[in-house]
């Protein structure tokens, strides 16, 4: 069964319309990169994924129950995680702090409600195996890589057992060798079993990671088809246009 | 301890030495007993400034808050007789109102924390002075309160109440900032607000408690204030008192940015600045002098410790280097 499901997925601001019946389905596991210009809907399809707002018409199913997600917690409990492209970090904290932020484990010290350091280290050196990174989690993020960061960003959505993590330009402005280390992140994710949407410019990233492309272009779906069936080359069509569908 | 307490404290130990070298008396039991009572004084509010300071604001107001509150408190006490426990009781309420105030208007209505608390300062000064009509406000003769003066200007064995009080509320607050999961949310805020924002922290919550904080520590100090001197010239009562709380955190390792310090730390800050004015008094330098030294001092040292963490950065950042160099040739 597959892990998400838009079905005919419209969103329109006063007269723009942004997203225009868009349908797809995410398995589990599964690595989806998800292109379009500048404008082609891509960060509207997000928001309503990840509950930021509600589609004007259309359906979200999660593992095929229909949801009506108000808020982006509501998201989250169903097992969504945003990856946002730096914003979810704090330089001054820990890395194991920042894996725990708005949800630290607290344990009973007299009459108190104490933040659990110990299980904190101990839940994040966890993760970061999972994820085959060498974060330490006592190290402060802003003395961190890029790589590091995504990977410490990465490690809160595996803190909630997300099903779905949507990843918002993991590798923009990040060294080449960091972007190998990401990928990795990425491939981590989903032998997991974790499906991941990968929203990305950078063509490359996406056809070495990605199983399936979508792509969107004026707000409508214009392409959704297997990696190996596609090429860097169909896709800049589809995006510009050039190619009217695939 | 942090680096930065750690060079603090050694700061401190350091310019005592050279003033109990140059004049013995710094040593002396009632030197050191008027200092401390000086430090817990100073300390119960800057303490209060840090958490402000932590969240990348700045609370100039708790001059002024310490003249209002103890012309309240004094008068309540004094003159309509209201019981000391009620009144104090009235006084701390009275705090968190004037935080509560502060942080709404900061967060909901998106001011500046700088124009909110100097407004804030320019009004609590004037309402205690309009409320007194410029009179000093004091304990009627004779008047005694032996509980009160016992907890606010007591000493046990020779260690004045305000330092213990200063203890107890440092001890509270460093499990606060330090231990609990609002303290993470403190710092988190203080250096991304949005990033706190986007991980589930109600921000604006996290942000008002710190001035609700800030003005409850600053409404204690009031009332040991009030009993030190036991009458509250309103125009003058707690004038720049806030600069001496800013002075301690950052002299105690705040960041004015945000999301940076250590609640030992701005103890320390105070602790260093009452020496200092101590150093004034014992080497003879002129009082006027004072605040020359004060800032001279605080200029030295937050420039060292800046040069210091630049020098600290560059060694990490030549060992990153070089660690990753050795991988290349590896690979």
């Amino acid at each position: 069964m597959s892990v998400l499901e838009l079905k005919n997925i419209s969103k329109n601001y006063g007269a723009i319309q942004a997203l225009n019946g868009v349908s797809l389905t995410v398995e589990p596991g599964e690595v989806v990169g998800l292109m379009g210009d500048n404008g082609a809907g891509k960060s509207t399809l997000v928001k309503v994924i990840a509950g930021n707002f509600a589609p004007s018409s259309g359906e979200v199913l999660i593992s095929g129950q229909t949801v009506n997600f108000h808020k982006p917690l509501d998201a989250q409990r169903a097992g969504i995680e945003v990856v946002y492209q730096d914003l979810a970090i704090c330089n001054n904290l820990s890395a194991a702090s920042n894996v725990f932020l708005g949800r630290e484990p607290t344990r009973q010290f007299g009459p108190f409600q104490i933040v659990d350091y110990k299980h904190m280290q101990n839940r994040a050196v966890e993760l970061f195996a999972r994820l085959k990174s060498e974060t330490r989690p006592r190290d402060l993020v802003k003395r961190m890589s890029g790589g590091q960061r995504q990977a410490v960003a990465i490690a809160r959505a595996l803190l909630t057992d997300a099903r779905i993590v949507l990843m918002d330009e993991p590798t923009a402005a990040i060294s080449v060798r960091q972007v190998a280390e990401v990928l990795n992140l990425i491939r981590q994710l989903s032998e997991q079993g974790i499906a991941v949407v990968l929203i990305s410019h950078r063509m490359p990233d996406v056809f070495e990671v990605a199983d399936k492309v979508i792509v969107l272009r004026r707000g409508q779906l214009v392409a959704s088809k297997n990696a190996s069936d596609s090429s860097p080359e169909e896709v800049t069509g589809l995006i510009t246009g050039a190619i009217e569908a695939a | 301890m942090h680096k930065k307490d750690l060079g603090l404290a050694i700061l401190i130990i350091a310019v005592g030495t050279v003033v109990y070298l140059r004049n013995p008396l710094f040593l002396s039991p009632i030197n050191l007993g008027n200092t401390a009572n000086l430090i817990g004084l100073f300390g119960l509010f800057a303490i209060g400034q840090g958490f402000v300071i932590m969240t990348g604001g700045i609370d100039l107001s708790v001059g002024s808050v310490i003249a209002l509150l103890g012309v309240v408190f004094v008068d309540m006490v004094g003159k309509f007789g209201v019981p000391w426990p009620l009144a104090v009781l009235i006084i701390i309420l009275l705090g968190a109102i004037i935080g509560l105030g502060h942080g709404l208007l900061i967060t909901r209505f998106k001011m500046q924390p700088f124009v909110v608390t100097l407004c804030g300062l320019l009004i609590y000064r004037g309402i205690a002075r309009g409320y007194t009509a410029e009179s000093t406000a004091g304990f009627p003769f004779g008047a005694s309160f032996p509980d009160l003066e016992w907890l606010t200007i007591g000493r046990s064995f020779g260690v004045p109440h305000s330092f213990v009080a200063m203890i107890v509320v440092a001890i509270v607050m460093w499990m606060v900032l330090h231990q609990s999961v609002f303290g993470r949310h403190l710092y988190a805020v203080g250096k991304n607000e949005e990033a706190a924002r986007f991980s589930g922290i109600r921000t604006d919550a996290v942000t008002i408690s710190a001035y609700v904080i800030c003005s409850v520590l600053a409404a204690i100090a009031a009332i040991y204030f009030a009993m030190f001197t036991k009458s509250v010239q309103p125009s003058s009562h707690g004038n720049f008192y806030e600069l001496y709380a800013i002075a301690a955190a950052v002299l105690g390792g705040f960041s004015l940015r945000g999301g940076e310090g250590s609640i030992i730390g701005v103890v320390l800050g105070a602790v260093l600045l009452q020496e200092l004015q101590n150093l004034v008094n014992l080497l003879g330098i002129p009082s006027s002098l004072n605040f020359a030294v004060m800032g001279t001092v605080i200029l030295l040292g937050v420039m060292a410790d800046q040069q210091f963490s630049a020098f600290r950065a560059r060694k990490s950042a030549a060992q990153a280097m070089n660690l990753l160099q050795k991988d290349e040739a590896r690979m």
